[in-house]
């Protein structure tokens, strides 16, 4: 039993790793360059993210050199995480205001140029659920857990083909408007025209009666 | 983990559950969310790819911002590198596509995007690596049951379809920007155009007054 119980204890805290998907990116930054990625976030919604640079010798601890700063701001300005010279981090944090959300990275000045490889990993919606955390609590099993992430994302697909939707609705408003704008100015550079040359007349040959030359 | 099968049946279950569950975690997928990253001249996204004979696909969109592109723009070129370093998937001259491959064998796969022209480009991309686990996978453990194939294939569709929301999603924004660039280009084109003709009706005028004043003569016309 008591073996058992360990098998389980292990095996959880494994759950635990591989049951969040293994999806990161890996980039090169440059000393002296920073690199910032970009990510359009819906209000209201969870983020996680979290970044650790790749040692380029197993062995020795990583040099300060290829130590980054990071930062993650908002649209407005607003900074939800920032580190200096370090060597991984992460952030999770509710994004209040909807837009693109800003993680960039950057190296101190270096001579000689160095190229560090960033490993970074940033989820948001229904990827930045904490599903080991949902299993636990419901004590749900792998099967019902699956169908439950499946059920989450058709959620989310739905509120993305409202937003598409809107998005587009707005886009025809716009585009209504120029081409009614349009037709009007076009009419009005005539009137305009029209009114310059008329005005331009009318001036001169006032100019010229009082001159007495016509 | 070794499961001893002279166990009592109260025992064997929650062993089976765990193996089921790290089964089914393994089928797991690789996502990336749509990001957008400035290209200047080369820029390089690496993506581990988890098992051999995975499908990758993605797409990606290039949002303009300031500078908007004649006809004549060269374009992103996108090329996709496997660990091997042979060239998976080249794509040259676009403003945004979709693409999907299968991936020969697992390793790294480097994704990345060409700008030849000078001006900064902000691309927005997307790119998903999807495992559906197959017969050998299901021949190789016995508790893998068909129906985590129907499954995945299940999450591997909507995962398709969030893709190409994520792409729609960039070219609206594409095309929100361009034509919010049309409207701001009539306004202040046909402003210009009336100060100018304004100014030129002016200036004609002027010289017409000037050429019949009294100070330089009437014999000079």
């Amino acid at each position: 039993m008591t073996t058992t119980t360990l098998i389980l204890i292990v095996a959880s805290t494994l759950l635990g790793f591989l049951s969040i998907p293994i999806y990161s990116l890996r980039f090169d930054v440059q000393s002296g360059h920073s690199k910032c990625i970009s990510e359009d976030i819906k209000s209201n919604s969870m983020t996680v993210g979290n970044y650790h640079v790749i040692n380029p010798n197993e062995n020795s601890p990583l040099p300060d050199s290829h130590k980054l700063s990071a930062s993650v701001t908002s649209l407005y300005g607003n900074s939800y995480h920032s580190a200096e010279k370090v060597e991984s981090g992460q952030f999770a944090f509710t994004a209040t205001e909807p837009g693109d959300y800003m993680a960039c990275f950057w190296l101190p000045e270096h001579n000689p140029v160095i190229t560090a490889t960033v490993e970074f990993e940033w989820r948001s919606g229904v990827a930045a659920k904490d599903w080991g955390n949902v299993a636990k609590k419901g004590q749900i099993d792998g099967m019902e857990l699956e169908l439950k992430k499946l059920m989450d994302t058709v959620n989310s697909i739905e509120v993305e083909m409202f937003y598409l939707r809107d998005r587009e609705d707005e886009m025809q408003q716009l585009n209504v408007t120029t081409n009614s704008r349009m037709f009007w100015l076009g009419f009005l550079s005539l009137f305009v025209s029209l009114s310059v040359a008329g005005l331009q007349f009318w001036h001169l040959k006032t100019f010229f009666e009082r001159k007495k030359l016509l | 983990m070794a499961t001893n099968h002279h166990r009592e049946g109260s025992r064997i279950g929650p062993s089976l559950l765990l193996l089921s569950v790290l089964l089914i975690s393994s089928c797991f997928s690789t996502i990336s969310d749509a990001l957008s990253v400035t290209v200047n001249e080369l820029e390089c996204v690496s993506e581990y790819v988890l098992y051999d004979g995975d499908t990758v696909s993605g797409n990606f969109v290039v949002v303009d911002h300031d500078v908007f592109w004649n006809s004549d723009h060269p374009g992103i070129d996108f090329t996709v590198t496997s660990p091997d370093g042979n060239n998976v998937k080249t794509i040259k001259g676009t403003s945004g596509d979709k693409f999907e491959f299968k991936a020969p064998r697992s390793g790294m796969y480097k994704f990345c995007f060409h700008n030849p022209s000078s001006a900064p480009e902000t691309v927005s991309f997307y790119i998903h690596v999807g495992h559906i686990p197959n017969e050998h996978d299901l021949a190789k453990d016995e508790h893998l049951d068909p129906i985590n194939v129907k499954i995945a294939e299940l999450r591997e569709a909507l995962e398709s379809v969030t893709a190409e929301q994520k792409y729609l999603k960039a070219r609206d924004a594409r095309h929100r920007h361009t034509n919010e660039s049309t409207r701001k280009r009539v306004i202040f084109y046909t402003v210009g155009e009336y100060a100018l003709l304004f100014a030129a009706s002016a200036l004609q005028v002027g010289y017409i007054r000037r050429l019949f004043s009294k100070s330089v003569g009437y014999n000079r016309v």
